[in-house]
């Protein structure tokens, strides 16, 4: 069977001043169903736009992909036209976001808002959408969810509200949920509850799940794989597993060490320098500009290549992994 | 010899008005402050750590007296902060400064840098005319920046230069404590560590004394070197930040401990529905605050709030449980 989310070889590019800027080189992965798969990298590294770009979700005129195939549950989004698109959307692949409270329209009680979805993707009936919306309100597991029904968004905690999205996102049985940042703004308690409704879902569902944080803690304790990106590149893509016990790539090394750590006596290492500009970006490896292991070589993009031996961890840099 | 204490609060009150419902709306009163008392040694860095809501924020605002408090005391090396008068306030903010989470919403968008931060050294009277700009292009110089950010306007800088930035405001001043709320969370993770390290550096060569307020255990870690732990308005444990993360005594420093996830799969955080979620400031519950979502919770813990009590080493805990034994 193949898997529910396929990506092969995609590009997205975005037009500034009329000069085409690659936000996202050649990115290729799959996620099976019940698998986690993490998306880790700082700000413009570019995650978000890779989640954008399968849900079809660019700015249009402004951002496109330019290259490669997205599939999500034997549909190929990228050829798609937009009516296949949204009907793809909300029934095959689900999107959470980080803040609940920019999806959630603000003056609408959250029932009526997870009823909508359904009356509109199901063709369900005003008053069975409303039965349904209880029953998903109850799946995510929010306290005396019948009472809740007429409440306004602004009258939920931020855990619940993101109880909310997720609700509204499963709403009509998809097979792929993308999760982008959903625990960011939460505090780590409630981020734990949240991560572990997640983890329930996903193994009741069978949801392929694409985890976008810039947070290796969340990836470490729920992630299967993970990728690192940088640049738009993918730079390291491992099991969870080797990836902490074998970490690679100079910037994965370089990140690790920057985090701050509750058991640690040594404090977080900073990486010098900063991302560079979309149009300052140098050929080649996109993060050669901060790399203590820089060689000429390294103008020239390296290809992904296995670790140690181990097809499943792949590294793209010319001084690391397998010759 | 001991030596004063820089910073000395003592049992520091604030509640909020708060009006709610429709149409006819009540008020409700919402304890940010319920009764806090810390101090923080020259040089020193004291981390505050809480979640949302916990008063953490308010602690900073409330000491600086930008808002008032309803009770309690604050000295800054010896003077009463909260009965100074408008010129020892004026000396006071020289000496106590604050730094903030976004330091844009803190800069004037249409000042440029040579004016944002000319502006108090002017204001206190520190450089004027020729001396203000080499004045402030050594402030930049201490933050890593260069000369010619001076004539640029805050937009032009990234997320962690404009941090640069209000840090180098604060330092204006030449304070003696500084209160950073939030410092480096809406920081990537390995601009985070460079802010830290700046601030760290500057905290050595200035001797300053900080206070360092986070929702982040790690960086507190990190960074501190004591830490107070707070909920809902109330201090539940505090001590060195070593043995208190190492060890947490109060469950709900365990708590925190336990949902704060770590870059190793072997010590992933266990997944758990319970625990609730903080009740609502408005209407608190009676005893300990914490006793909905504490496990161990007995009747005592819900008709009795715990005191903060010293503990074997140098720490303190306010929990019924920890006091037998």
């Amino acid at each position: 069977m193949n898997a529910p989310l396929i990506v092969d070889g995609v590009t997205t590019s975005i037009r500034l001043d009329g000069q085409r800027h690659d936000v996202v080189r050649d990115i290729s992965f799959q996620v099976a169903a019940r698998e986690t798969l993490a998306l880790v990298g700082e700000s413009g590294c570019g995650k978000s736009m890779t989640a954008l770009s399968i849900m079809g979700l660019l700015p249009a005129g402004i951002a496109s992909v330019s290259a490669g195939k997205i599939i999500v549950d034997g549909i190929d989004m990228v050829a798609a036209d937009e009516t296949v698109r949204e009907s793809v959307r909300g029934n095959r692949i689900g999107m959470i976001f980080q803040e609940p409270m920019t999806s959630l329209n603000p003056v609408l009680p959250i029932g009526f808002q997870v009823g909508e979805a359904l009356m509109q993707h199901q063709g369900l009936s005003r008053s069975a959408a409303r039965a349904k919306a209880l029953d998903l309100l109850e799946h995510v597991r929010i306290p005396s969810a019948a009472r809740r029904l007429d409440d306004y968004p602004h009258q939920f905690s931020g855990g619940m509200r993101q109880r909310v999205m997720i609700a509204l996102a499963l709403a009509c049985g998809p097979k792929v949920l993308i999760a982008d940042e959903p625990t960011t703004a939460l505090d780590v308690t409630i981020q734990r509850q949240v991560l572990a409704l997640l983890a329930d879902l996903q193994a009741r569902e069978g949801l392929a799940v694409l985890l976008i944080t810039h947070n290796l803690g969340v990836v470490a304790s729920v992630a299967d794989r993970v990728m690192v990106m940088y640049g738009g590149d993918v730079v390291e893509s491992a099991d969870v597993k080797d990836f902490f016990a074998r970490p690679t790539h100079p910037y994965s090394v370089a990140l690790l060490a920057a985090m701050p750590r509750i058991d640690a006596t040594e404090g977080p290492q900073p990486i010098p320098g900063q991302v560079p500009s979309l149009d300052a970006m140098p050929s080649g490896c996109r993060f050669q500009s901060r790399c203590h292991l820089r060689q000429d070589v390294c103008s020239t993009l390296p290809p992904l290549k296995p670790v140690a031996g181990n097809p499943g961890h792949q590294v793209r840099c010319w001084m690391r992994g397998d010759t | 010899m001991t030596r004063a204490p820089l910073l000395d609060i003592r049992d520091l009150r604030k509640t909020y008005r708060v009006k709610h419902g429709w149409p006819i709306a009540r008020t409700s009163h919402v304890r940010a402050l319920d009764g806090i008392s810390l101090s923080v040694m020259p040089g020193e860095v004291l981390g505050v750590v809480g979640e949302s809501g916990c008063g953490k924020s308010t602690l900073a605002r409330v000491a600086l007296r930008l808002q008032p408090a309803d009770g309690g005391d604050v000295r800054f090396d010896g003077v009463n902060v909260l009965a100074a008068s408008r010129s020892e306030l004026r000396q006071l903010r020289r000496r106590m400064q604050m730094i903030f989470q976004d330091p844009s919403s803190s800069l004037d968008g249409r000042q440029r840098i040579i004016e944002a931060l000319g502006e108090p050294l002017r204001v206190h009277g520190l450089a004027s005319g020729a001396s203000l700009r080499p004045t402030v292009a050594r402030l930049l110089d201490e933050v890593g920046l260069p000369a010619s950010a001076l004539d640029r306007y805050p937009h032009e800088f990234s997320g962690g230069q404009r941090q640069r930035i209000g840090i180098a405001r604060a330092l204006a001043l030449g304070p003696d404590l500084i209160f950073a709320d939030e410092p480096v969370s809406a920081l990537d993770v390995s601009v985070q560590a460079q802010i830290l390290q700046l601030l760290g550096t500057i905290r050595a060569t200035r001797n300053l004394a900080l206070v360092f307020i986070s929702h982040d255990l790690a960086v507190v870690r990190a960074f501190c070197q004591r830490v107070v732990v707070m909920y809902l308005g109330r201090i539940v444990e505090s001590g060195d930040v070593g043995e208190v993360f190492s060890a947490p005594k109060h469950p709900y420093t365990q708590l925190l401990k336990a949902s704060s996830p770590e870059p190793n799969p072997a010590k992933k955080i266990a997944l758990s529905f319970q625990e609730g979620e903080p009740p609502s400031p408005l209407n608190p519950p009676t005893g300990c605050h914490f006793h909905p979502r504490c496990p161990l919770a007995v009747d005592r813990c819900r008709q009795e709030a715990p005191v903060l009590r010293m503990v074997a080493g140098q720490g303190a805990v306010a929990c019924h449980l920890t006091e037998t034994g």
